[in-house]
């Protein structure tokens, strides 16, 4: 990023805590922890808008481990209660019952259900309404918190509770992962991004940058869920690295319509040594490896990063397929 | 005679597993049966609870099981966790199978009116297993105490680990976890008192003020639910190599490291859940493990 950013190294992350100990997601969980890292980028000053998720757990009366505020909606309408809130801030500024200094940031935050699917429309409206406010996604590709079932984020040849290993589908997944940023750019989102905890520099200075936009300013980051992936929670930034490196997960940005890769792979590892890492792709590798179902993922990773290079002077070299 | 059993564990130590096992287990052995766990918010490692009812003849019951004859308890912490509560509802004169390496004086809930059996199933399933997950030992234990034939059992617990997707390599790992700990479990013969009606009603457990309450304003509260008692294993910072680099504190989820009153990071203990992500993550290899439990 060009201009000057309070975060230069991961050492530079704000030191408040805004998420108590003692939440109940599960031990290595990458969402509460994509949660936490926006809370601390975005200062003290929030109110959180949440729908149907793991999240929703996370407060459980009569314990919270949240220091701000929280609003919990249906399934299909975080963005709505966020307008709510928003119009409520800015009518109560206009007639001087709330100082601007008490003014708080709007955020939506809930998973891919909600993001890619269920709450897909009333995102459509807020962006199309130019509602001044966050969403945050954490993508686990799955319906989580009801025991990981497929949604349109579960990415090809992933297994889930819907799309098990079969005789007949012996890949899992048949789809595609829904390409949510290029839908939320296309709806001319003025700020999306995409965020991986591994990388929090990166992480931080994208919150950073929407603070600086009016508008919807939308991020997905890629929450590692040790759980629904099956691997060992000791694992799950490594595994969020591995997405990153081998290209699965590019890490971007897009500026009123202009996209810019903000970290490029040298060389991207091949999506073998990321997919490995997890039960979720096990029957893959095991009893016998399946190369045509990997050379397929990695021939869609290849053929992105073509593009990209082609669209934005950048050059990852490509990974055998 | 109906046999109620009550599973306690954390998430991911198999309780819901083991219910189905117990059920499977009775049902090939003649009985009828149900299993079920609670659908509730399981989490890898926060309390869960699951049900296994058998039965020679029709079982009329359903839901919940609140006065259980059995309670098989998978974790010792739960013994005196408020939110499970492994004791409630036991009756007099029924059986507590307890995991623990303790005494069993020391896991009984404070109820001396009941038998306890206890098992290091953790240490067991650690050596066989590689991990801590203990559905195939813990239904083992219930299913001799309440005397259910081996062959019955062991058919019961391989279909069910079929089902659940093990591969044969891990199937014979649990058959020889099971088969040691059915070795040396003894039936139990149990005399369980008869309940008044509506004892199935269930006292609330009371809120504590101050650490739980309506009060919207109380934010931040969820420390005192002391996640801590989640964790297996723990780390452990060794300060002659750390550097204070801060890159364990960027990615705790936990919010559960801290810089102390000294400038150095800190581990809050009683709410690490003990993913370790810190020890993977360090690069000075400055963080150890050490297993909860054990010196």
């Amino acid at each position: 990023m060009s201009t000057a950013t309070k975060f230069k190294t991961l050492k530079d992350i704000p030191k408040e805590e805004y998420i108590a100990p003692g939440n109940t997601m599960c031990a290595g969980c990458g969402g509460i922890l994509a949660v936490r890292i926006f809370h601390k980028a975005l200062g003290p000053n929030v109110a959180w808008v949440n729908a149907a998720g793991c999240m929703t757990i996370s407060v459980s009366y009569p314990l919270s481990p949240l220091k701000s505020n929280w609003l919990y909606t249906a399934f299909a309408s975080a963005p709505a209660g966020a307008q709510g809130i928003r119009d409520a801030l800015d009518v109560l500024m206009a007639k001087g019952k709330l100082q601007k200094s008490e003014d708080l940031k709007v955020v939506v935050v809930t998973g891919d259900g909600a993001a890619y699917d269920i709450g897909f429309q009333s995102t459509a409206g807020a962006i199309q309404r130019d509602l001044d406010f966050y969403y945050l996604c954490y993508d686990n590709e799955a319906y989580g918190n009801t025991g990981f079932q497929m949604s349109s984020s579960t990415p090809y040849a992933s297994s889930s509770k819907t799309t098990p290993v079969t005789a007949a589908y012996p890949y899992g997944n048949t789809g595609r992962k829904k390409d949510l940023f290029e839908a939320w750019r296309a709806m001319k989102a003025p700020y999306v991004a995409t965020l991986s905890n591994s990388h929090g520099v990166d992480f931080l200075r994208k919150v950073e940058k929407g603070e600086g936009i009016r508008g919807p300013k939308l991020y997905i980051d890629f929450a590692a869920c040790p759980t629904g992936w099956g691997f060992d929670p000791k694992y799950s930034i490594e595994v969020e690295k591995l997405a990153v490196q081998t290209g699965v997960w590019p890490l971007k940005e897009s500026v009123d319509g202009v996209v810019r890769h903000t970290y490029v792979p040298r060389a991207l590892t091949p999506v073998r040594e990321y997919l490995r890492t997890q039960e979720r792709y096990g029957h893959l590798f095991k009893p016998v490896e399946k190369p045509e179902a990997i050379a397929t993922i990695q021939r869609s990773v290849n053929d992105y990063w073509a593009k990209v290079a082609a669209e934005e002077s950048t050059q990852a070299t490509p990974a055998p397929a | 005679m109906i046999l109620r059993v009550r599973f306690h564990g954390r998430g991911g130590q198999g309780a819901k597993t083991a219910s189905r096992i117990l059920g499977n287990a009775a049902f090939n052995d003649g009985y009828n049966a149900q299993d079920f766990p609670i659908y509730g918010a399981e989490r890898r490692g926060a309390p869960v609870t699951a049900f296994t009812r058998f039965s020679e003849s029709e079982i009329t019951e359903r839901g919940f099981i609140f006065s259980p004859d059995v309670v098989a308890v998978m974790d010792d912490s739960l013994t005196a966790d408020p939110t499970a509560s492994p004791f409630a509802g036991l009756r007099k004169g029924g059986l507590a199978i307890v995991n623990t390496a303790k005494p069993a004086a020391e896991v009984n809930g404070g109820r001396t009116d009941i038998a306890v059996l206890t098992l290091d199933l953790t240490r067991r399933a650690l050596d066989t297993l590689g991990k801590a997950v203990l559905s195939s030992g813990i239904a083992a234990a219930v299913a001799r105490a309440s005397g259910i034939t081996s062959e019955a059992f062991m058919r019961g617990l391989v279909e069910e680990l079929k089902e659940v997707g093990l591969s044969d390599d891990a199937i014979s790992k649990n058959v020889a976890l099971a088969t040691a700990i059915y070795d040396v479990v003894s039936p139990i013969k149990l005399h369980t008192e008869e309940l008044p009606a509506r004892a199935d009603l269930v006292p609330l457990a009371v809120v504590v003020s101050g650490e739980g309450t309506e009060d919207v304003v109380n934010t931040g509260n969820s420390a005192s639910r002391h996640t801590g008692n989640w964790r297996i294993t723990k780390p452990v910072i060794d300060y002659l190599k750390c550097t204070d680099c801060m890159i364990c504190y960027a990615y705790c989820p936990e919010s559960a490291m801290s810089a102390g009153p000294d400038g150095r990071i800190a581990i809050d203990y009683d709410n690490c859940k003990g993913c370790m992500i810190c020890q993977t993550e360090c690069p000075l290899r400055a963080i150890g493990s050490q297993m909860e439990g054990l010196q």
